[in-house]
């Protein structure tokens, strides 16, 4: 494994609390709640792994430090729709889709009649958000919603195209663009540039 | 490529302010120094952050002093020597070919005069360009020509329109062969070229309702984008979610936390700017020269 100092982005001689608060912040950056859906979930996965090993190195060799690694839920976050639910043909597409074989999980879906199922149209929306299309996954995800008003799965989806997606946003540059009002407006477009010709 | 993707001044550090000047300049040198002195022209803010991204990552970038037309009184720092300058020189070189050479398909004789001139005295410099990077100038047509399909057939999805140019510079990463930097990059770019396109379409809103032409976010909503602007604005704060999720993923060294500001403060900020109307319309000819020296001065 490499150095677990490295990997937490702090030095050896580092302060137990220093390491800890590291630690903290690479947990809320990977944290499974900012890539759900995401096609690079199993990529932030293994980094939440490689940091929480690290960490529980450093702990195990400070021995006594306090504090344990961030508990991953014990249900695997999924990072697509749920495998297995639905009949036949579309658990067969949601298999594809959380392979990442985006093409077949079209074609097949295509060949099976819409008839107004929640369900097609959830899964269309699966397949568009995979692609990065975002206003056709969100038209599909709300129609689904629309036909099947009670599932769960589809709510969720629907929502969370309706907020833009989740996303962590590092400390340094959290002098916000979110709730920005006009006078600080203002002032960014000072900043950006100097107006004019450019 | 438009000159939308720009850090916000005032939350750079110093030395990252000259870090990011410096790889401004360095890119300019390579332009000149692979085509000629016109190629220069072609620069741009955006491909400037391409560099940024292609380069490897390193603790501190490497710079020399360099005289050069702009300041020729004065050395400046400039980054110099890295393959990720030459793939983003040669790139922006064919994009904005290509570009050109689609306004002068779209446009009348007289008012595509200016961008035909352009493309012949850039031709030799393109086909080097293009013996550099096949597969890029290969993909760059094929989505570009898709495009034209698309806006011929007055086509009302924004996904697929701004899917065309995301490919194109998703297709600016040359493989590396790991694989998770290669997804991120992937997405990074894809997104950040989606991103592009769409700001682009609702800043040229006014413009093309005024000329006719086919603009993707008013086919979309039935010639009333104005009414959809939340819409717009969620879709566009989504893609930057999607980029920045795969920003955090790759090990940018020295050019992180440039590029985080551009991904968290700049974009956003110009978008802002591009939704009030206020961002400042360029010549869509030559894409930036001017501009930089205004961009630096104060």
């Amino acid at each position: 494994m490499t150095d677990p100092y490295s990997v937490l982005g702090v030095n050896a001689n580092a302060t137990d609390d220093e390491v800890k608060r590291a630690y903290r912040e690479l947990a809320r950056k990977y944290h499974p709640d900012n890539y759900q859906n995401n096609p690079l979930a199993d990529l932030a996965e293994e980094k939440m792994k490689e940091v929480n090993e690290a960490y529980e190195l450093i702990n195990k060799q400070r021995s006594g430090g306090g504090g344990y690694a961030y508990q991953q839920s014990s249900a695997r976050q999924e990072s697509g729709p749920r495998s297995g639910s639905g009949q036949g043909n579309f658990a067969q597409v949601r298999n594809y889709i959380n392979a990442g074989q985006i093409d077949q999980a079209e074609r097949l879906l295509q060949s099976i009649p819409q008839n107004n199922s929640g369900e097609w149209y959830f899964l269309a929306g699966s397949i568009a958000y995979r692609r990065g299309w975002l206003d056709e996954a969100a038209q599909n995800y709300n129609l689904a919603v629309q036909l099947s008003p009670a599932n769960a799965e589809y709510r969720q989806a629907a929502n969370m195209m309706n907020q833009g997606g989740a996303g962590y946003r590092p400390r340094q540059y959290s002098s916000g663009m979110d709730a920005m009002d006009c006078c600080t407006t203002m002032m960014c477009l000072n900043c950006l540039c100097d107006g004019g010709g450019c | 490529m438009f000159g939308y993707v720009r850090p916000m001044k005032s939350e750079l550090k110093l030395r990252e302010f000259d870090a990011y000047q410096a790889v401004y300049c360095g890119l300019c040198h390579t332009m000149a120094k692979r085509y000629g002195f016109l190629a220069r022209f072609m620069l741009n803010y955006d491909f400037t952050f391409l560099a940024m991204v292609l380069t490897p990552s390193t603790d501190q970038p490497r710079t020399c002093k360099r005289r050069c037309p702009a300041h020729p009184f004065k050395k400046r720092s400039v980054c110099l020597c890295d393959d990720g300058f030459e793939v983003s020189a040669d790139e922006s070189l064919i994009l904005a070919y290509c570009k050109l050479k689609d306004d002068v398909a779209d446009k009348s004789f007289f008012r595509g005069f200016p961008a035909r001139i352009i493309t012949i005295v850039l031709r030799r410099a393109y086909r080097r360009a293009v013996a550099n990077r096949p597969e890029f100038d290969a993909t760059v047509r094929e989505c570009l020509e898709l495009l034209q399909v698309l806006e011929r057939s007055n086509s009302a999805s924004i996904d697929r329109t701004a899917d065309t140019f995301a490919r194109i510079l998703s297709a600016a990463a040359p493989v590396s062969g790991i694989e998770t930097k290669d997804r991120a990059l992937g997405q990074l770019l894809y997104h950040i070229g989606r991103w592009i396109y769409l700001i682009d379409a609702w800043d040229d809103l006014a413009e093309d309702a005024r000329t006719g032409s086919y603009n993707p976010v008013s086919v979309r909503f039935d010639g009333r984008p104005e009414e959809h602007r939340d819409s717009m604005r969620v879709t566009l704060k989504h893609s930057l979610n999607l980029a920045a999720s795969a920003y955090h993923l790759v090990d940018f060294g020295c050019w992180s936390d440039i590029l985080g500001n551009i991904l968290f403060l700049g974009l956003p900020t110009v978008e802002e700017m591009v939704f009030q109307g206020t961002f400042p319309k360029r010549n869509r000819i030559i894409p930036v020269w001017s501009g930089e020296e205004k961009y630096f001065r104060n």
